[in-house]
């Protein structure tokens, strides 16, 4: 497949035909707004017509006139159609839209090389929590993650020597707005929202339900309804003051939601917003603050202890997990192979492999059962690689 | 009739893949076999670039297997193969076969 | 698979490519008129449309299957609204919320367009996600990198352009690769260029070799007055360099980088500790900087005063600015040529801001050299209309300068906007998604 956006081919083409300045052949034009279209026509010694459609003359007519404006970024300055659309001012709003028909969608800013250094040195070398400098800096927990991975990256083939794309990560760094690291003793601008919510597909749904005036219904007995739970016990609905009770409940144990429904239709309870959010404790900040408005420092304190307490079971969660699966696992390294061997222990019984033995869910390929490998409709790529 | 631990290939053409199953001697090697116990990739993967450590690490190869089933049948008499005898000498359920070198 | 993904003008479809013919289109492209047409007619000719930009390399049958009904949203929520309210203020009174005073304030009442992101499950592709990276200039051409083995997902060669990326994967373009499809491409001369160089590279070592001998001659017949005229003459190159935007002809710049190269070269042939003509340009950067950074760390004591002068001098020498500037250079040709010969530098008589233009000007040829191997042409600058099309989704996390972008999450739509990158507005992009609501198949 031959790449065909190339306008090096059609520029070629039509040099003939063309003056270097309608023919936009960047290499040797010079972008001036002076040149009139009307010189392309002018091959005065030619008796043939040229071979322009009226659509590719007002093309290059366009190109050469308003459409110049485009051809070369303005660094530090978004350049996009829409900017040229709405004929007054180029800042505001609208200079971020890179598509004068959708307004839905902008060019949100991406971080900054200082920024992302920023986040590496504080995660990496200062050793601060992933959720501590999300919430400092306005970052998504993934992306942090991500820019983690990246940086280290980068270095590594610094190192290495590996060959870099410098010259294109600053052009596009100039073209694309960018959200800056703050200088000393400024407030970090926040590079995007950090609580999103998802939207649960059950909350889709629209569910009569009578509920007596004289009750309290809150966020977690929607839930509940939502996902067709009995209600709470009074005592139980009485224990929980606010939804973000139960956030700090659930951190500790993510087991401690409940559930409904046997068999396959086993689920989770649909939890409060409280629950689900990335950043849960920054509720239960801003209710200690609402409580105790005058006492900020022993509001921050608690607040420091909270992260600290809830950090710690994570951690642990964690490390049980990882211990869980290196239990599971030898890996053997013969002096005389080539290669290491991960031994895996698996159990074969009833459960695992079906009463006859052909469970879908078994391990190792079955006995009996005609092979799908090649039929219509199934993913014969692969659908996930390990990191 | 002898028991035999033994490889079953399936998989395709260039991408074998094995069952590692406890079956009669003389039966076919597609044939249905009394009880998988495992199952082993031959082909090696090799752990990314991505990371420090992996920098010199060796490329793998995957191997599953029930060690209390394959205990059991060993302890019944069922002979591995030679090359499942090398995968359970690896697992640390036989001892390495000796080779001939070894015995002279 | 054929190419039909072409920019003609007369049928005017929008594509995934930054190519000059589709910005046209995208200037003039109006939604298809709704008036005397019926629903099903509506329908149709929004999902040509739309599906001529989202995934036109994948077969209709493919993208159906792929469709799904359900969109992925979210709301940013407020950590103080939600401390503030449990929920029963919203289900109190009877059941529709308590009225309050100012309204619905409290509550957000943009509106979220999830029709925008109906084509959500195409940018999962590998080859989509290049080029929403910006690591391509189409999707096509994402693709060929894809199956010409320049793609790896999670550090291993992926080979398919389908592959659908999950959420962490991390995919990594080479280079080279990118910036060729960045790049502007070369011209008839540089193209020619290239080739010689390829046909003989022994050739070629010898031309080189046999201009450092000329440099070299050249440097031992210039006579020692010569010396402050050359560094003097490296200083305006260095400010032409990093001065000149894309006003100057490219191959007027191309000569003034090769000037500064040999500029640079020759101080370097003169300073002593240097090991000769140096062949690499690492190590011609590493020798000029060393030379500076010596210098700048004696100064840095003196740099107040030296900041102070500079204003008093700025304030009574408005209209002499032009002499001064002379002057500035003069100095730093002075300092440098005693550098050169391997004195001591007084550091106080050079200009900050000269450092830096020099500085600056040496990393740009560093990293940004005269290649002719390079099949894009060099030194690299953006292709032409490339701006217009330049954004990054927030689904993605990309580092440019190793070409490697991370898949965080899919795209969703939240309130007032749409990750979905879609040039069309809401009249086509509502009736495509109705068209795929319907199971036709």
């Amino acid at each position: 497949m031959a790449p065909r956006i190339q306008s090096r081919s059609v520029s070629n083409t039509l040099l003939p035909y063309l003056t270097s300045t309608s023919s936009s052949s960047s290499t040797t034009s010079v972008p001036s707004l002076f040149s009139t279209p009307s010189q392309c026509l002018s091959r005065q010694f030619s008796a043939t017509a040229a071979p322009q459609t009226k659509l590719r003359r007002q093309m290059f007519e366009w190109l050469s006139t308003e459409g110049a404006a485009l051809k070369h970024h303005i660094p530090g300055e978004t350049n996009y159609l829409t900017r040229l659309k709405q004929r007054g001012g180029s800042d505001g709003p609208d200079s971020r839209r890179p598509f004068p028909n959708n307004q839905n969608f902008i060019s949100e800013p991406i971080l900054s090389e200082e920024l992302r250094n920023e986040v590496y040195n504080r995660v990496v070398t200062k050793g601060q929590s992933v959720r501590v400098v999300s919430v400092d800096l306005g970052i998504d927990m993934q992306r942090i993650a991500a820019v983690v991975r990246l940086v280290e990256l980068e270095q590594r083939q610094r190192k290495q020597g590996k060959p870099l794309a410098l010259p294109y990560a600053r052009a596009i760094h100039e073209m694309v707005p960018t959200t800056p690291l703050a200088e000393q003793g400024e407030r970090q601008q926040f590079h995007e929202p950090i609580n999103d919510l998802p939207a649960h597909p059950l909350t889709g749904t629209q569910i009569f339900y009578p509920v007596p005036e004289s009750r309290s219904f809150t966020r977690v007995e929607a839930g509940r309804v939502f996902s067709a739970a009995p209600a709470m016990e009074h005592s139980e609905a009485g224990a929980i003051s606010h939804p973000s009770d139960l956030a700090e409940k659930i951190i500790e144990n993510p087991n401690a939601t409940g559930w409904v429904g046997k068999g396959d239709n086993r689920r989770q309870i649909l939890q409060p917003a409280d629950v689900r959010i990335p950043h849960p404790h920054l509720v239960s900040l801003e209710r200690d603050r609402i409580t105790n408005p005058k006492e900020r420092l022993a509001v921050a304190d608690a607040h420091a202890k909270r992260l600290e307490r809830q950090d710690a079971a994570e951690k642990r969660r964690r490390e049980r997990a990882a211990a869980r699966r290196e239990q599971m696992q030898t890996i053997v390294s013969p002096e005389e192979s080539r290669f290491d061997y991960r031994i895996k222990d698996t159990v074969y019984t009833a459960e695992t492999t079906g009463k006859d033995g052909r469970a879908p869910w078994a391990i190792g390929r079955r006995y009996g059962v005609p092979h799908r490998d090649r039929t219509r409709g199934e993913v014969k790529i692969p659908t996930r690689v390990d990191a | 009739m002898v028991l035999r631990i033994r490889l079953a290939r399936f998989g395709n053409k260039h991408n074998p893949f094995f069952n590692i199953v406890v079956a009669q001697a003389r039966s076919a090697r597609g044939a249905k076999p009394l009880e998988v116990i495992g199952t082993y990739n031959p082909i090696p993967k090799r752990p990314t670039n991505l990371y420090e450590e992996n920098a010199n690490a060796r490329p793998y190869k995957e191997i599953a297997l029930d060690r209390s089933r394959a205990k059991y049948w060993l302890g019944v008499g069922a002979q591995p193969s030679d090359p499942v005898w090398k995968l359970m000498s690896m697992a640390g359920l036989v001892a390495p076969k000796p080779t001939t070198f070894d015995k002279a | 698979m054929r190419n039909r993904a072409s920019n003609t003008l007369s049928k005017g479809k929008i594509r995934q490519s930054w190519s000059k013919y589709n910005l046209y289109n995208l200037q003039r492209f109006r939604s298809p008129p709704t008036t005397n047409r019926t629903f099903f007619q509506q329908k149709w000719s929004a999902k040509a449309v739309s599906r001529a930009y989202h995934g036109e390399q994948v077969r209709e049958g493919q993208w159906k299957r792929m469709f799904n009904h359900r969109i992925r949203s979210v709301i940013p929520m407020n950590a103080s609204d939600l401390a503030a309210d449990d929920g029963s203020l919203a289900s109190a009174g009877r059941g529709s919320g308590l009225e309050t005073k100012d309204g619905d304030a409290t509550y957000q009442n943009r509106r979220i367009p999830y029709t925008h992101m109906a084509f959500a499950p195409l940018e999962r592709r590998l080859d989509v996600a290049i080029f929403r990276a910006l690591f391509a200039s189409s999707a096509r051409q994402a693709r060929q990198f894809v199956i010409h083995g320049a793609v790896t997902v999670n550090g291993q060669k992926m080979r398919h352009p389908s592959y659908l990326l999950n959420p962490g994967d991390l995919f990594q373009v080479e280079p080279d690769r990118v910036m060729f499809a960045t790049g502007t491409p070369k011209d008839k001369a540089e193209r020619r260029e290239g080739r010689l160089a390829q046909r003989k590279p022994e050739g070629e070592e010898e031309s080189k070799e046999a201009e450092e001998e000329k440099v070299e001659e050249e440097s031992k017949e210039t006579p020692k007055e010569d010396t402050k005229e050359t560094l003097k003459a490296l200083m305006q190159q260095a400010k032409s360099i990093m001065s000149s935007g894309k006003d100057t002809l490219p191959a007027k710049r191309k000569q003034e980088l090769r000037g500064f190269q040999k500029a640079v070269r020759r101080v370097l042939s003169r300073s002593a500790s240097s090991t000769v003509l140096t062949d690499s340009l690492e190590a011609q950067f590493s020798e000029l900087t060393l030379l500076l950074n010596a210098k700048r760390a004696e100064k840095k004591p003196e740099k107040k005063d030296e900041k102070k002068d500079k204003r008093r001098s700025d304030d009574d020498a408005v209209a002499s600015k032009g002499d001064e500037d002379v002057e500035v250079s003069s100095k730093l040709s002075e300092a440098f040529e005693q550098a050169a010969q391997g004195n001591d530098v007084d550091a106080s008589e050079l200009d900050d801001e000269e450092f830096d233009t020099l500085k600056r000007a040496l990393v740009q040829m560093r990293d940004n050299p005269i290649d002719n191997t390079k099949p894009y042409a060099t030194p690299w600058r953006p292709r032409d209309y490339m701006s217009a099309f330049t954004f990054i989704p927030r689904y993605l996390e990309v580092n440019q300068n190793i070409c490697a972008a991370v898949y965080l999450r899919h795209p969703v739509a939240r309130p007032g906007s749409a990750e979905v990158p879609t040039p069309f507005g809401e009249s086509v992009a509502t009736p495509a998604y109705g068209w795929y609501l319907r199971r036709r198949w």
